[in-house]
């Protein structure tokens, strides 16, 4: 007899049923259970978000009014030396602290450390990770290099300073000297190990405990995204860890793997070593941060049109595509650095081969939406707003991965505007349609519609502008990074463009503040109790599990039957009197078994 | 189960003994993690790789050149205390009592040689001038080998444990520690084997 479907998958007696914890310490701190590890990673990255969106306010206000008092106690309480004013040192600091807490302490543990571990098991069925205790120690390692970033601007001399991308000769203990770097890479360094934990437990979760017809083409699209960026991690993530070693090592242990010059005594290493190594883990990074998203806007506007997603498998194997591909053009990062002219023209041609899975999922999306009855709910247009500013951001990337352009292009502002449009904007509002949209599952609370309404208007409004602006200014040739850009003549005439897109900023930041007043009044405050299915969506977590969900998720584990956009079919609508079926549910009549 | 497996029982019980499905759960994630490491050492290899093709000679005419003997006995050494883990695992599966402890104990004591040669080699080295701070050549060697005696260090400290808490008697958990910490033992042997043919020999 042949085996059946689920045949790798474990089967439910090998997921037996734990109590709770009874300890406050086992049930709310050291927890075992994912749906906590998910909210723990939440409210770090959210916090870390929070700062890192309070030092991007302070680039701006450089930029808007450069070798000015920073307003408000905040001047005089940050750059109490220079008497309220940001500094070159100081200045260098913050891009650089904003850059890598976005990245790798807010985006990172909101969409993969939240989402991953909250998502993963419930939406494959499961009770829960395949290893707990690794997934526990997973976000406590996480927390080291969170308390390893603050420690950093307790540093004498000033945290890190060589910006995100941390190229040395600027990196090294000559470029940028003092406990801070040091403290910021052996964070980096943490972080990655608390990534590859996590990741291992997502890759292996995945292939093992998806519940009995789980398989692989019934998967919600949020859990390819997320398993995929789980593959990525867990393969470029020690390659970025590689680089922070040796750094780290060059710092402090008086290596020479990336000194050269005058500093080294022997010919000395290479730094351009580094941006290799660097860029490797690089550019699967950007993917890393941007297939969680979409995953969940493909599951979303599947959900908010009340439609089947258009050609699922065509947005499986293009994401799949994606992540394979994104490990052969991080050459596309360092045109400039005197690459041969042959390689750099492969890696062109590869850049924008990439582009044509990116364009499958994009029009996958518009199709899944055409003719859709649309719900405008608070997710469904965050998950809209990714679709624009990726968009934007995707039709920049162009531009960037054309070499000629490119030369052009090339460490300026529109460079800064691109990025932010795509891994930056893209998947920070997704991570909201995320919030949003899962939040009563995790709390079983309701979050406020209207107040969410305004924050995402002023979110993807202001993120146009904002990066729009940026977007302009570089075209116009303004390098990023500048201290004080105005000081050069030929960028003298941008200072208005520069201080409205300020202006945007400070609105957009602005914004956020509605959301966090919604965040803690719902939490805190009475808060509209969420209802068992509010989305009326089959995904498992809203069919088959309780708001919110037991300790062990799922009573009885469920045996899938479809796949989770089961939208729209006329016999379910006649039979039950609603447009959505479960993944574990029954269809009404004769109908094949699997669809 | 195929009919040719059930023919021939000697060859089934050894094949389906071992694995239960939590032990596959368990050995699967070893195999992610230690492809993550791979991908680490990778790195190491890369920068290497790179900062060698820059130099014009190697090693520098005025530093010490690597001694060939030791760190060779050295990966004689990292593959016997492999070889030693991989007769625990089977004489676990085959039920023995005390041998497997015995064979644990014999994998720890050869990575804390290795260690003892390794720290040799470092000793003999820094008194013939060669420093970390002595330029690439110098940083790849100190470098290199120390991250690896790292993960030697971490071998020997958990076969060492293992040993000691390896009761006789039946049971799975233990088979299966035994099994995945020799999975990271042969992933440090392989890694230093390939150190010692770029590092030392090349």
């Amino acid at each position: 007899m042949s085996e059946p479907v689920h045949a790798l998958s474990e089967p439910f007696e090998l997921q037996p049923i734990h109590p709770p914890p009874k300890s406050f310490l086992r049930r709310w701190v050291f927890s075992t259970d994912h749906k906590v590890i998910a909210r723990q990673f939440l409210w770090a990255g959210l916090l870390f978000l929070l700062l890192g969106g309070l030092l991007a306010m302070l680039i701006r206000w450089q930029w808007a009014y450069p070798g000015e008092k920073v307003p408000a106690v905040l001047g005089g309480f940050l750059f109490r030396e220079s008497g309220g004013v940001i500094g070159p040192a100081n200045y260098q600091t913050l891009f650089t602290s904003h850059g890598l807490i976005m990245i790798f302490f807010a985006i990172t543990p909101i969409l993969i450390g939240a989402f991953g571990n909250f998502l993963i098991p419930l939406q494959i069925g499961a009770r829960d990770m395949a290893f707990p205790k690794l997934n526990m120690l997973s976000f406590w390692t996480f927390a080291l290099s969170q308390v390893l970033v603050l420690l950093s601007f307790q540093a004498r001399l000033g945290p890190a300073g060589a910006g995100w991308t941390t190229y040395p000769p600027l990196s090294t203990s000559v470029g940028t000297p003092g406990a801070g770097q040091s403290l910021m890479v052996a964070a980096i360094f943490v972080t990655g190990v608390a990534t590859i934990m996590g990741s291992i437990n997502y890759v292996t979760t995945v292939i093992r405990l998806r519940a009995p017809g789980m398989t692989y083409m019934r998967l919600p699209l949020a859990v390819w995204g997320l398993w995929l960026t789980a593959i990525l991690n867990v393969l470029f993530v020690p390659v970025l860890g590689s680089a922070a070693l040796l750094l780290f090592l060059d710092r402090n242990f008086g290596t020479q793997f990336f000194i050269a010059g005058a500093a080294a005594v022997r010919g000395g290493g290479d730094p351009i070593l580094f941006q290799h190594l660097f860029w490797i883990f690089g550019h699967p990074e950007v993917y890393i941060l941007i297939l969680p998203a979409w995953g969940v806007v493909g599951d979303l506007v599947s959900f908010f049109a009340r439609k089947p997603a258009f050609w699922y498998r065509g947005t499986v194997w293009s994401m799949v595509t994606v992540t394979v591909m994104s490990a052969i053009v991080y050459g596309h990062h360092m045109y400039m650095t005197g690459m041969n002219p042959l390689l750099g023209k492969g890696f062109m041609a590869l850049t924008l081969l990439i582009s044509v899975p990116a364009m499958v999922l994009f029009i996958d999306w518009l199709l899944t939406l055409w003719q859709g009855s649309i719900r405008t709910t608070v997710p469904m247009l965050f998950t809209l707003g990714v679709i624009f500013v990726f968009g934007l951001g995707g039709l920049t990337g162009l531009f960037l991965g054309d070499i000629s352009l490119d030369l052009y292009l090339h460490d300026t502002m529109f460079v800064v505007g691109h990025f932010h449009l795509t891994m930056a904007a893209a998947s920070f509002l997704a991570s909201f349609a995320a919030i949003y949209f899962w939040f009563p599952k995790m709390f079983g609370k309701q979050l406020d519609q209207r107040l969410g309404k305004a924050h995402f208007w002023i979110s993807v409004v202001g993120i146009t502008l904002v990066f729009g602006g940026q977007l302009v200014a570089g075209y116009a040739g303004q390098q990023r990074r500048l201290y004080d850009p105005f000081q050069y003549q030929f960028l003298a005439h941008l200072r208005g463009l520069n201080r409205w897109t300020s202006y945007f900023a400070f609105t957009l930041a602005a914004g956020q503040l509605l959301f966090v007043w919604n965040w803690f009044a719902t939490l805190f405050g009475k808060g509209r109790p969420a209802g068992e299915n509010p989305w009326q969506v089959g995904t498992l977590e809203w069919t088959n599990a309780a708001t919110p969900p037991a300790h062990h998720n799922y009573d009885v584990i469920p045996t899938v039957l479809h796949g989770p956009h089961e939208f729209a079919d006329p016999a379910v609508r006649a039979a039950l009197g609603r447009d959505w079926l479960g993944q574990a549910e029954r269809a009404p009549g004769p109908r094949e078994a699997s669809r | 189960m195929t009919a040719a497996t059930r023919a021939t029982p000697g060859v089934a019980t050894i094949a389906r003994l071992p694995t239960s499905r939590h032990a596959f759960t368990a050995y699967l994630g070893m195999v992610v993690f230690l492809s993550s490491w791979t991908m680490m050492f990778a790195g190491f290899f890369f920068a290497y790789a790179l900062v060698r093709s820059h130099a014009p000679v190697w090693p520098p005419a005025d530093q010490p050149a690597l001694p060939l003997l030791a760190p060779g006995i050295n990966t004689l050494v990292a593959l016997a205390g492999s070889a030693a883990l991989v007769l625990a695992l089977r004489d676990m599966r085959r039920g023995e009592r005390a041998r497997p402890a015995r064979w644990l104990g014999v994998a720890a004591l050869l990575g804390a040689t290795f260690l003892a040669l390794q720290a040799a080699v470092w000793v003999s080295l820094w008194d013939a001038g060669l420093r970390p701070d002595g330029g690439p050549y110098a940083s790849v060697f100190y470098g290199l080998t120390g991250i690896h005696a790292l993960h030697v260090l971490v071998g020997v400290v958990a076969l060492g444990a293992l040993a000691l808490m390896l009761r006789p008697g039946p049971g799975r958990t233990g088979e299966l520690r035994v099994r995945l910490w020799g999975m990271y033992w042969h992933f440090v042997a392989a890694v230093w084997v390939g150190l010692y043919l770029a590092v030392y020999l090349a």
